[in-house]
């Protein structure tokens, strides 16, 4: 069951609905958690004890933390400064031995279910290499859903924990909640316990509006996927199987479609995601903010996918920028080569731990490193090149805030983040830089409109994706300028409320690209 | 109360708007003949009147395995298959007693699996699809936008161009067959007494509208057995009719490594190849069919296999 199946939303969330109205304040928090272990095992089966053991590890493991944590206050306390600071550093010695253990343990699932199998092949290779024996079979297994989303959100937890970013949860069940929320399981966000505890375990009534609300999101994101990135998905399935057939702006014409498809699909989840958390009256922070508007790569990760952006930002570029090895190489090349070239080492070093862990994490594939180092070499030539442009944007009077100025880069930074997308869908890292060269080296718009034609869509198929990806745009606008577009609209006199919703319904109806000939793209996400 | 009140009233409205789109896309000598409901459960009832060869009933293992579109490319034979997933025999009966409304078949394949399904065992899904159909008949034609944005609504001849598998499930998916003994010999197994009451009203009907009734088993390692054969060829030898059997030795060669979608339960596309051929070789050599490819009243049949070809891509 996916949130795009009409098994989801049209009797799945209704049901948990009903059932979740009918009880009382203090139970309501509980048929949350049974329907999300429900929507859990339907997915997964009893793959359900591997996140009920991610939970139970952090759970004890958190308080365990905090208990070493008030001994230490207890201990230290009628201390000399001297003396205090050794004791202190016995007890963080301690909790920190914890955190690597629990932090170790629900990395060896992910690694277990997600990775044993691309390394086994990286050291199959080298084994091959060296000739010294046959090598490793290659196990995969079928891993628990939503693995690589749950388990960033427990590190985070554990974490949080240890820094003394807020108390440790007393209650495993509403813990166990946090992890399992079923609108956030399958794709995300990487949520924060504390950014979401308040309202998850408030309670709170399903009011009118919260319903309404609610499913206007849903619907917006159904419209997304289904009118949007099912139709597109033909075309890009038909390119990215058969690039060598094409020309290259053809091929490149693929690479945009898919960029489109993916972000139709993936923020079109989050629209679901979002809108069915908000039926409860729980708040989920934002994935998207309009990525589309970014005026350089740096910008755009901190518009696409935002929540695991901010967790590679605290969990993994900090640390690494502050870590002592960091701190040791970056003050030498401080006294040889001054303050500028030490700090972008350091953002460097830091990046690079990211990107690399970025890229594994979208997948187990060398397309998916590549895809990362790519970002981290387009953010560092950003950091380095940026006082220059500056300073030839001064010289030539160049205003930097000027609309044009800003379009340019906009659109500079989409052709960027085409290319990227390109890499990260080909099927292998040889096919992604096959069908560059075949961009590069085949540029020419001899049949151009023919052929696009004739790969799956009609003339009547580009006029909706078209009309679609301006409404799109149009709410995204509205959305830039903080515009509450649900909070106006319901402002509005009932018959244009009602036209506006029928429409949005109707339009899913007959323009959705379901049915004979449709193949609905794959919960992309849910596979990372 | 006010709010609840308001919401019916949104549902309702909703509800008669999809009816009128429905109205509107949907094939409309169907709707006006047969109603908006029949119209979109009955997916042949979008064919023009008395255009169809050959109909096959029987389950996911027959829409599997025959491509009507390969057969009209290849033989100019028009076949339609009505088969449906888990199919009981009562429903067999009703799908054939509906297209005999509309279709003059000469030929009608009846998969014999569907001989040895009890009503009991009627899977949970089968009535979520019927309801689906009957309450929301515009997800089955909602793609004829495509044709009715553009052109008069008041066109009166207009057969669905959309259904362009002619009831076929096209999968490409491939997960070999293991049990390759699985036609070693055993004891007849017995066709329950309700299903053998269905098959009698099958014959009758295809008596009355002078259709030849021929039973097929299409390769299938699965749920097929020897024993199943054996009842089938005797229920063929009772009613005096032609009997298909594909699974004993192999007739059709299937490489159950490659040819497979399932591990032998159903074909794939590659399989179905092989089976549509067979299939159309075998309504050709019956002589009772004309080659209508080249047929003006059949062009919506060759633009429908030009869409095919894209679907494959």
């Amino acid at each position: 069951m996916s949130y795009f199946d009409v098994v989801y939303f049209l009797a799945f969330l209704p049901i948990v609905i009903i059932v979740y109205s009918l009880l009382p304040k203090k139970i309501k928090p509980l048929i949350l958690l049974i329907a999300s272990l429900v929507f859990f095992f339907l997915y997964s089966r009893w793959l359900i004890v591997f996140i009920i053991i991610s939970a139970l590890s952090i759970f004890l493991a958190a308080k365990k933390i905090t208990k070493i944590e008030n001994e230490k206050k207890e201990a230290i306390k009628d201390l000399d400064v001297l003396t205090k600071s050794k004791v202190k550093a016995t007890y963080i010695k301690k909790k920190k031995l914890i955190l690597i253990i629990t932090v170790l343990f629900n990395v060896a699932f992910l690694f277990y279910f997600k990775y044993l199998g691309f390394f086994t092949g990286v050291l199959n290779s080298l084994i091959k290499i060296f000739n010294v024996s046959n090598g490793f079979k290659i196990i995969k297994h079928l891993a628990p859903i939503g693995i690589s989303f749950y388990t960033l959100s427990a590190i985070s937890y554990i974490v949080d924990i240890y820094h003394g970013k807020y108390e440790c949860e007393n209650n495993f069940l509403k813990l166990l909640l946090y992890l399992t929320f079923f609108p956030t399981l399958v794709e995300g966000p990487i949520t924060r316990y504390n950014e979401v505890k308040d309202t998850l375990y408030e309670g709170n009534k399903v009011t009118y509006k919260s319903f309404c609300f609610g499913y206007q999101r849903i619907l917006y994101g159904i419209f997304k996927k289904m009118v949007i990135a099912d139709r597109l998905n033909i075309f890009v399935k038909i390119i990215f199987n058969d690039y060598n057939n094409f020309s290259g702006p053809i091929v490149f014409l693929g690479a945009i479609f898919y960029t489109i498809l993916l972000y139709m699909e993936f923020s079109g989840t989050m629209d679901i995601v979002i809108g069915s958390a908000e039926i409860f009256g729980i708040k989920i922070p934002e994935n998207f903010r309009e990525p589309f508007f970014s005026k350089n790569i740096s910008e755009f990760w901190s518009r696409w996918h935002i929540s695991l952006g901010l967790w590679f930002k605290d969990y993994i570029f900090y640390p690494v920028s502050l870590s002592r090895g960091v701190k040791k190489i970056t003050s030498k090349v401080k006294e040889i080569f001054g303050m500028r070239v030490s700090s972008l080492l350091m953002g460097a070093i830091a990046l690079f731990a990211v990107w690399s862990l970025n890229g594994l994490w979208h997948g187990a594939g060398y397309q998916y490193l590549f895809f990362g180092y790519y970002h981290f070499f387009l953010i560092l030539m950003g950091n380095i090149f940026e006082p220059l442009i500056a300073k030839v944007c001064h010289l030539l009077k160049i205003n930097r805030q000027n609309w044009f100025y800003k379009l340019i880069q906009i659109i500079k930074t989409c052709l960027l983040v085409f290319i990227g997308e390109l890499f990260f869908r080909a099927n292998n890292l040889t096919s992604g830089l096959q069908m560059m060269k075949q961009i590069i080296t085949n540029f020419t718009f001899k049949g151009f409109n023919k052929t696009v034609i004739t790969l799956g869509l009609d003339i009547k198929d580009f006029i909706i994706i078209g009309i679609s990806l301006i409404f799109i745009l149009i709410i995204s606008i509205l959305k830039e300028k903080k515009i509450e577009i649900r909070e106006n609209l319901s402002k509005k006199h009932l018959v244009i409320r009602w036209l506006c919703y029928y429409a949005l319904i109707l339009s899913i109806i007959v323009f959705g690209a379901y049915g004979e000939g449709y193949v609905p793209v794959e919960p992309i996400y849910a596979d990372f | 109360m006010k709010n609840v009140l308001k919401s019916i009233i949104f549902v309702l409205i909703l509800y008669l708007l999809v009816t009128l789109i429905s109205y509107c896309l949907l094939p409309h000598d169907s709707v006006r003949k047969y109603g908006i409901i029949k119209t979109s459960i009955y997916e042949i009832l979008g064919e023009k009147e008395n255009t169809i060869d050959s109909v096959i009933i029987g389950d996911s293992l027959i829409y599997s395995g025959i491509s009507p579109m390969e057969i009209w490319h290849n033989y100019g034979i028009t076949v339609f298959d009505l088969a449906k997933s888990a199919e009981l025999i009562e429903d067999s009966y009703k799908n054939f007693n509906i297209a005999i409304k509309s279709q003059h078949p000469k030929i009608i394949f009846f998969e014999s699996n569907v001989l040895y399904r009890e009503a009991k065992n009627k899977p949970w899904f089968y009535v979520w699809q019927e309801l689906y159909k009957t309450y929301f008949p515009i997800t089955q034609y909602h793609n004829n936008w495509k044709k009715y944005l553009f052109t008069n609504l008041n066109d009166s001849m207009y057969y669905s161009k959309i259904n362009v598998y002619k009831g076929f499930k096209y999968i490409t998916k491939t997960k070999p067959g293991l049990k390759l003994d699985y036609m070693k010999e055993r004891n007849k197994i017995n066709i329950p007494k309700e299903n053998q009451e269905y098959f009698q009203k099958i014959f009758d009907l295809c008596k009355d509208n002078n259709v030849k009734l021929i039973l097929i088993s299409t390769p299938n390692m699965k749920s097929w057995n020897y024993g199943k054969y054996l009842g089938t060829k005797e229920l063929a030898q009772k009613y005096n009719l032609e009997y298909i059997d594909l699974n004993v030795d192999n007739p059709l060669n299937i490489d159950w490594k490659t040819e497979s979608r399932d591990g032998g339960s159903h074909l794939n596309y590659k399989g179905a190849l092989k089976l549509s051929n067979y299939i159309g070789t075998y309504l050709q050599e019956t002589n009772l069919f004309t080659d209508k490819r080249n047929d003006s009243a059949y062009e919506s049949w060759n633009e429908a296999y030009n869409i095919y070809l894209e679907y494959l891509k």
